[in-house]
């Protein structure tokens, strides 16, 4: 799947966007552990972070699937 | 309510029109503008960056949440994107209602949604002391104006490779509810059920010669002849020992155990035949021999041709389910585009893309409408207006130019107008980069890149397999073969789909790349069959490598295109005479 970062995460991890490899689907929390395991420096961003499934906002039962577009979306600030 | 949205790289005009909505009263425009402070310290700008596509979503979204409590006619949002001086509007929403107290609510209620949900950030703030340089500097390097795409603004992440653009397009492709149609109407049509034999076919054990009929291990030197039985009879009973039916061919046996001999093998005299010559086949066509009752005749998902509709006729099958017939709208947009019985003026090209996409779209039977739209956004909403219904009721709207950079190029914003979510703006390939493809619902759009050869190579890419899917066949996918002339290409940072022309050579396959420079050339059009799959930053190729490529002609005409067959002979007038 194609995770994308936005704002100041793009500081945190250094590039815009990162291919995860998965065979089957991830739940958030597996989404979570791949992406701290290659960027440590979101854990502290963690709490504010959103996560987007195809564009739309994931919830709590979301599955995260290869063909998936997945965003990381920090507290938003446009208008 | 109608939605307009649009993301852009360029200042919002001062002066936007209210919709042509005759039952308004009220149109209420909203500027937010960036401040010259930020947290207490002087700046001259800020710099906005979007998750473009999910922030039209979102605001599309939010729009239609609140518009059931606040019942509004017309909305249109604009936010920028990339660096906004201090004193220019970052974003503008206009609302048109019937009285001003629904547009009012609206809009206090959209502001607070778009805070807290839109993907949209303030990245950075420019100090007051960087207007002499950075700002002026980003403005000459034309950053601020995002001189690739004016409306929206672009970013690596929207950009979709090659592979990534075919899944997504299939993903968000949806067969279209199969109908039954007579066999007539069926040809070219992909079959949607899998046809089984009703029954064994042949039905009956079936001679296949002129002769006489008799037990197959009857050893009798003389027959009687009790019957005789052609094609079209139906003349059951049970022979004996030294009984013989005539039987024409095609005729349906009278019971099973049986041969026929052969009339030339026989002598007859009145009622009474001697077999003078036996020979050692049985000279029938045993029942469930072609095939047997409940086996798959024709299987679903292939395009029905002549000989699999005469297959289904034999099983019974008068109404076979298949795809409906697609309904395609196509305009062509472009005001130096004249018909091509005209002398272009200076500037002026003939179209040829009009003609191209129904050459293209003859492999999948469908209705198709096209218009020339001016290229002023205004007009072509008003011209679009005029025919609704048939871009409405359209499966499939192509728009062949204004999806690349100029200024006057507006496919996306005219396809959001129409009320599609743009997928994605751009593909990783050459030609073709600034493709468009967008959803409404189960209806697709693609915005084609203007010269002709990008449109061959992103219909054969990316619409052929959209309509795949559509209809319910199998999607197109690459082939491998080998190269019989180098490619000279330098390395490109795009992956490239080289014109080709697939030929039968010495007894193998190979692929000769064809001439080709830039995606403006079109005379290797009249040779390409093919199109080779060139990786990113790859260059050159030699001759005897192994490719990936994806035919372009359909099996119909593949005979003379990929093998250079010919008929030895053609048929002349003398001849027939």
């Amino acid at each position: 799947m194609r995770v994308l970062f936005f704002a100041q995460l793009k500081d945190v991890t250094g590039c815009d966007a990162v291919e995860l490899a998965t065979s089957s689907p991830l739940n958030r929390e597996q989404l979570w552990a791949a992406l701290l395991e290659k960027f440590p420096g979101l854990r502290g961003h963690r709490g504010n972070v959103r996560l987007t499934r195809n564009w739309e906002y994931a919830d709590a039962e979301t599955q995260f699937a290869d063909a998936d577009e997945v965003a990381l979306i920090p507290p938003v600030s446009g208008g | 309510m109608e939605i307009e949205i649009q993301l852009t790289g360029s200042p919002i005009a001062e002066k936007i029109s209210p919709p042509q909505l005759a039952a308004h009263g009220a149109w209420l425009e909203f500027r937010g503008a960036v401040r010259d402070e930020e947290n207490g310290v002087k700046i001259s700008a800020l710099e906005y960056e979007a998750y473009a596509e999910m922030a039209v979503r979102e605001i599309r979204r939010l729009l239609e949440a609140l518009s059931p409590r606040h019942f509004c006619l017309a909305a249109k949002v604009i936010h920028r994107i990339g660096i906004v001086p201090a004193g220019e509007a970052a974003i503008y929403v206009g609302i048109a209602s019937r009285h001003r107290a629904e547009a009012i609510a609206l809009l206090g209620e959209f502001m607070n949604g778009l805070k807290q949900a839109v993907p949209i950030w303030k990245r950075r703030a420019l100090p007051a002391n960087f207007v002499g340089d950075e700002v002026t500097s980003l403005k000459s390097k034309g950053i601020r104006n995002q001189p690739e795409t004016p409306h929206v603004v672009s970013y690596n992440s929207k950009i979709r490779s090659l592979d990534e653009a075919m899944a997504e397009i299939q993903s968000r492709c949806e067969s279209l509810p199969a109908v039954r149609v007579s066999l007539e109407e069926s040809f070219g049509r992909v079959l949607r059920e899998t046809v089984c034999a009703p029954e064994d076919l042949p039905p009956v054990d079936r001679s296949t010669r002129d002769g006489y009929a008799v037990l197959s291990n009857d050893e009798s030197e003389a027959f009687f002849v009790v019957d005789t039985i052609h094609a079209a009879d139906w003349k059951p009973r049970q022979l004996k020992s030294g009984e013989t039916v005539r039987v024409a061919t095609g005729a349906t046996l009278p019971c099973d155990g049986l041969r026929v001999a052969m009339q030339e093998n026989v002598e007859r005299n009145g009622d009474q035949i001697r077999i003078i010559k036996r020979e050692a086949g049985l000279n029938l066509r045993k029942r469930g021999e072609d095939v047997k009752a409940g086996q798959p005749l024709v299987q679903s998902g292939v395009r029905l041709d002549a000989g699999k509709l005469a297959l289904l006729a034999t099983a019974g099958c008068a109404q076979p389910l298949v795809n409906p017939r697609l309904r395609v709208a196509h305009f062509t947009t472009g005001d130096e585009i004249i018909p091509p019985e005209q002398m272009p003026k200076p500037g002026q090209i003939r179209d040829s893309n009009s003609i191209l996409i129904r050459g293209l779209l003859q492999n999948f039977p469908c209705d198709v409408t096209q218009k020339h739209l001016p290229e002023n956004f205004e007009s072509a909403k008003s011209q679009i207006t005029n025919h609704k219904s048939q871009i409405e009721n359209a499966d499939v709207l192509l728009v062949s130019g204004g999806a690349s950079v100029g200024d006057k190029d507006f496919t996306r914003p005219l396809l959001e107008w129409l009320g599609f979510e743009i997928v994605f703006s751009q593909v990783n390939v050459r030609p073709g980069r600034p493709l468009i493809f967008g959803v409404n619902g189960n209806r697709i759009t693609f915005g084609l890149p203007g010269n002709p050869l990008s449109h061959f190579v992103c219909f054969h890419l990316f619409v052929a397999v959209a309509l795949a899917k559509l209809t319910g066949q199998e999607t197109p996918g690459f082939f491998r073969g080998k190269l019989a002339e180098n490619l000279e290409d330098a390395p490109c940072p795009r992956e490239t789909l080289w014109p080709a022309r697939l030929e039968f050579t010495n007894g193998e396959l190979r692929l000769r790349p064809l001439k080709w420079s830039s995606s403006g050339d079109i005379t290797c059009l009249t040779e390409t069959n093919a199109l080779i799959r060139v990786p990113m930053n790859q260059g050159s190729i030699e001759t005897g490598a192994a490719v990936d490529f994806l035919p372009t002609q359909d099996s119909a005409s593949s005979l003379s295109l990929i093998f250079n067959l010919r008929p030895a002979r053609r048929l002349s007038y003398d001849d027939c005479i």
